[in-house]
């Protein structure tokens, strides 16, 4: 008897305990990446990203609350490591090591108090380094992630090609 | 100059040391702690002494046994004649435990009414080695004399339970998980706490390595231990710093008997990655010598999930044969132990090393999900290829105590050395070259490299002033010195030494009640190195002039902290019940990484950012105990209720890195007001004397009650969780001795309490089934148990595993055998 009254005083202490929990409402849902909008760019691996060029990224970025930032990466897939959300297949060119690869990470801030951002962001290639030795042509990468103010985050990756004209 | 520091802290021991000999100081300190009322108490009563003699079955006596009398823990050992005397003793009824190795124990209740003298006999046990005197009950007693939530595991249960890792074959025990990436590597947790907020201690030395990293297990070879004491809830008193979340303390094999001479022989295998294990041990003791030495091998393949493609993120990696990529490792150990026993004096050294091998999932390590060389990979599921961790752990350990009938002294003496590395395919991150120049001098192959010295000192006085009041005080210390190498950042090099003195107090009111409290203070000081890149970063100044810089990571930082904690605890264990109640403040140093910290985390992708001045994290927390033991029925509850002014937190933020990996999201080190409660509850009913069943349940919630996760939970949050368990078990069988069968029935609930970047994690019901027994032939015991783990194949997530991140669902199903073959020769004595 003992036992089953005192079951029965932990296990009501435990209810009222366990339902307090959820009231205040808190942000899990993860921002959104909308490739569909008319001259969304890059978008796949058909596209190609020429050196000495400007391009203009452009995509539909979208959050329930509040979008953070985003942030853009170009780097080489010389030796095919790694993704692409992609569902078609990708030619890739052969193998090859690296000798003067192109390289750009940079990263953007959204306006304050937006939930919805079409990137308009025209970027300029250089088709040298600094000490005017050309870029490597090839397969490349395209990153770009998306954050909200919470810090969810969401990312869209795909091949690309590079080349000189 | 920190090594000045180290002689600095041993000189203070030994002050220390010098200090608590003189007892009567002893009697000061509980007045100025006004113990001095209680003290008065204890007069006025009538006391009884305990003696007789413990024989065997000859009726010759047996030298060496225990006589302990439980819950007040007064013991004796016999001498030459087996007599054996405690003194002291009020008008009471208590459990006595008389143990011996090789013999079975007995426990016999016992009335001291008048000064009689007993006569126990012990029967020799069949099994004549490796049991270790007290076993289940000890488990209880200490349950019962301690204010803390304790749960006690031995040899038994671990090679029932036998799990990936030794870490894994504890997540049976309620309030109990661990965090795991991969098939091999865990972390403990405890009620939802990890890392560097369990503290785990090998023969009373803290183990230290690089706790805060996910992707390695602890360095510790699961054959060596032998009993291990879990603590639930903060243990900052006894165990310093880090200890705000619990205690995992492990013990080896205890002295042999005299003139002894013998081993054991483990050999385990494992289906699904094809594991195959070996552990030999021997031991021999003369009278006051003895020497046990231990080698172990373990070498298994990647390991099997119920899938053929893993999603990482966005990217899907085909699985061959349900591989998990590259996840095969080995390990080799050697340990030895050897000391000198006496009849108030025993010092015993352990040395160790532990040294392993084992590879990451090779599509999900580095700053991106990866498409590696599949058939290059799948070629062998036994070869750790890149990218893969080796550890090496070395440790020297000399315990030594001096004992008498009201006191004893003990000093724990312990170097370690902790050497790990990553090792990867070199890949540029941010602007790294693109091909690793020759002119460095290190190979870039080596992705991290953490070389750690430590040094730790303590020491421990016992005093039993009367039979109501034992005290204890204590010092520990630790130093150590971490170098890191390596082509990647994550955290500096550092120093850091921490010092800390306890003193507690126990009252027995009577056999059925006992109050305990306790102060410490702690200081410690931490100095991180300056750290800047190898290569060069592109600096954008006014928006188009670029200069190159050799970036600083981190820079020369020197941080002091102290605190003061405390903790007040009662136990009331009328008959059958047994109450608990705790409440104490807990305190944790930022670490290094939490400090410092400025790299890409491989396994997460995510960039992580330390906070150099964030302050000691500190809880307050308040438990209870409520337990019912009947022969029958046994039911437990253990709630908690704790809350943290300032828990220290990975944040994500909504910013990227430029400069280092491939623009990974930033995390960043804060503080946040924590609120935490839950519990565990255990229960099992007798249905006849052969077949028990049993229920295991445990609960967290966590809530962030201000910062800018305010409403969030804490990361890795265990869902709550239930073991039901039917469990037939009969002492003979057939040619079978300790036979049993055992299902355990595991049902998790959907975990929807996320922060960043956690994804829900569905509710799973898992299957584990177990049976095993003594097999005798001839005159040898082969002690073999089985186990089914995941006995449907079931496809489910763990959400406290690394690799939950990714979609990698948890091991398909596992047969585990282990079987012991213990041997031993017991010479003649004289």
């Amino acid at each position: 008897m003992k036992t089953l009254k005192l079951l029965s005083v932990i296990i009501g202490l435990s209810i009222i305990l366990f339902s307090c929990g959820d009231d205040n409402e808190i942000d899990t849902e993860k921002p959104e990446i909308d490739i569909t909008i008319p001259e969304a760019f890059p978008t796949s691996c058909n596209d190609t990203i020429y050196f000495g060029e400007s391009f203009t990224i452009k995509f539909r970025l979208t959050d329930n609350i509040e979008l953070g930032s985003y942030s853009i990466d170009i780097h080489h897939n010389f030796d095919h490591h790694s993704h692409s959300t992609e569902v078609m297949e990708c030619n890739l060119n052969p193998k090859k090591t690296p000798e003067n690869p192109y390289i750009l990470i940079e990263t953007y801030d959204i306006p304050i108090g937006k939930n919805e951002y079409i990137t308009d962001l025209p970027i300029t290639i250089p088709s040298s380094n600094t000490s005017g030795e050309l870029y490597d042509e090839g397969d490349y990468h395209f990153n770009l992630s998306v954050t909200d103010q919470e810090g969810w985050t969401t990312q869209f990756g795909i091949g690309i090609k590079m080349m000189h004209r | 100059m920190q090594h000045c520091c180290i002689n600095i802290c041993y000189a203070e021991v030994e002050e220390a040391f010098a200090f608590m000999i003189k007892s009567y100081s002893i009697k000061i300190l509980v007045f100025a702690l006004g113990m001095g009322f209680l003290y008065s108490f204890s007069y006025g009563q009538t006391y009884y002494q305990f003696e007789g003699v413990v024989v065997d079955e000859n009726n010759q006596p047996i030298t060496g046994a225990s006589v302990m009398v439980y819950a007040i823990k007064r013991g004796d050992v016999t001498d030459a004649d087996g007599y054996f005397r405690i003194e002291n003793l009020l008008e009471s009824t208590h459990n006595v435990e008389v143990s011996f190795l090789g013999y079975e124990t007995l426990v016999k209740e016992v009335s001291f009414k008048k000064n009689k003298k007993f006569k126990f006999q012990l029967k020799e046990s069949s099994i004549k080695l490796e049991e270790v005197v007290v076993e289940d009950n000890y488990a209880e007693h200490k349950k019962r004399e301690t204010s803390l939530n304790i749960d006690v595991v031995d040899d038994d249960y671990l090679k029932q339970n036998l799990g990936g890792s030794l870490m894994k074959s504890l997540e049976r025990l309620a309030g109990v998980t661990t965090i795991d990436i991969g098939s091999g590597q865990s972390k403990p947790v405890i009620r939802g706490l990890g890392f560097n907020r369990v503290v785990v201690v090998e023969n009373n030395i803290k183990h230290e390595a690089q706790q805060w990293g996910a992707d390695h297990g602890l360095e510790i070879d699961q054959y060596a231990v032998d009993n291990i004491e879990v603590i639930k809830g903060p243990s900052s008193l006894m165990y310093g710093s880090d200890a705000i979340g619990g205690v995992v303390d492990m013990k080896n094999k205890s002295v042999p008997a005299e003139n002894s001479f013998g081993g054991i022989i483990d050999l385990s295998g494992k289906t699904n990655n094809n594991f195959l294990g070996t552990s030999v041990s021997l031991f021999a003791r003369k009278k006051h010598l003895f020497a046990i030495v231990r080698a172990t091998l373990l070498d298994f393949g990647d390991y099997r999930v119920p899938t053929d493609s893993v999603d990482i993120y966005n990217f899907r990696v085909p699985l061959y044969k349900n591989h998990l990529r590259n996840t095969a490792g080995k390990e080799q150990n050697l340990h030895t132990s050897f000391g000198v026993i006496k009849d108030r004096f025993q010092s015993r050294f352990y040395v160790s090393n532990v040294n392993s091998k084992g590879g990451f999932f090779a599509n999900a390590h580095g700053l991106e999900p990866r498409n590696v060389d599949h058939e290059e990979h799948d070629r062998s599921s036994r070869d750790i290829l890149y990218p893969y961790h080796k550890a090496n752990h070395f440790k020297v350990i000399n315990r030594s105590s001096l004992w008498s009938e009201n006191w004893e002294l003990e000093l724990d003496l312990g170097f370690q050395n902790n050497f790990r590395e990553e090792w990867s395919v070199y890949t540029q991150h941010g602007y790294m070259p693109a091909v690793f120049p020759e002119s460095l001098d290190f190979n870039p192959e080596i992705e991290r490299q953490f070389d750690k010295d430590i040094y730790s000192a303590n020491i421990k006085f016992l005093y039993r002033l009367s039979n109501k009041i034992e005290l204890n005080t204590g010092i520990n210390s630790e130093y150590m010195d971490n170098e890191i190498g390596g082509r990647g950042f994550i955290i500096p090099s550092f120093e850091q030494l921490n010092l800390g003195g306890y003193f507690v107090a126990k009252y027995n009111f009577s056999e059925k009640s006992l109050l305990q409290a306790g102060v410490r203070y702690d200081y410690g000081n931490i100095n991180t190195a300056q750290y800047n890149d190898w290569f060069a970063s592109p600096i954008l100044e006014n928006g188009d002039t670029t200069t190159y810089e050799y970036l600083q990571r981190s820079a020369n930082l020197s941080r002091n902290f102290s605190n003061f904690s405390w903790s007040i605890g009662y136990n009331y264990n009328p008959d059958k019940w047994s109450y608990k109640f705790n409440i104490g403040k807990s305190f944790r140093m930022p670490i290094a990484k939490e400090l410092a910290a400025n790299g890409v985390n491989y396994h997460r992708f995510s960039y992580e950012v330390g906070n150099a001045d964030l302050s000691p994290e500190i809880s307050y927390q308040l438990d209870a105990g409520i337990e019912y033991e009947s022969k029958k029925f046994g039911v437990g509850v253990s709630p908690f209720i704790n809350y943290f002014s300032n828990y220290l937190y990975l944040n994500p933020t909504s910013r990227f890195d430029r400069l280092y990996g491939f623009g990974n999201q930033v995390f960043e080190y804060t503080e946040s007001e924590v609120f935490r409660f839950g519990g565990e509850i255990h229960a099992r009913y007798e249905i006849t004397n052969y077949l028990q069943l049993g229920l295991i349940g445990e609960y967290v919630y966590a809530e962030q009650l201000s910062g800018e996760k305010k409403g969030f939970t804490l990361p890795f949050a265990p869902p709550a969780s239930a073991i039901f368990n039917i469990k037939y078990h009969k002492p003979q069988l057939a040619f079978l001795t300790n036979t049993f069968v055992s299902l355990d029935y595991r049902l998790t609930a959907t975990q929807n309490n996320i922060v960043p970047p956690e994804e829900p994690t569905d509710g799973f019901q898992v299957f584990n089934l177990g049976l095993g027994g003594d097999l005798l032939l001839k005159n040898q015991t082969i002690d073999i148990s089985i186990q089914i783990q995941n006995l449907l194949n079931t496809k489910y997530f763990n959400h406290m595993s690394y690799y939950r991140l990714i979609n990698v669902p948890e091991p398909s199903r596992n047969f585990v055998i282990n079987v012991s073959i213990p041997f031993s020769v017991i010479t003649n004595a004289n």
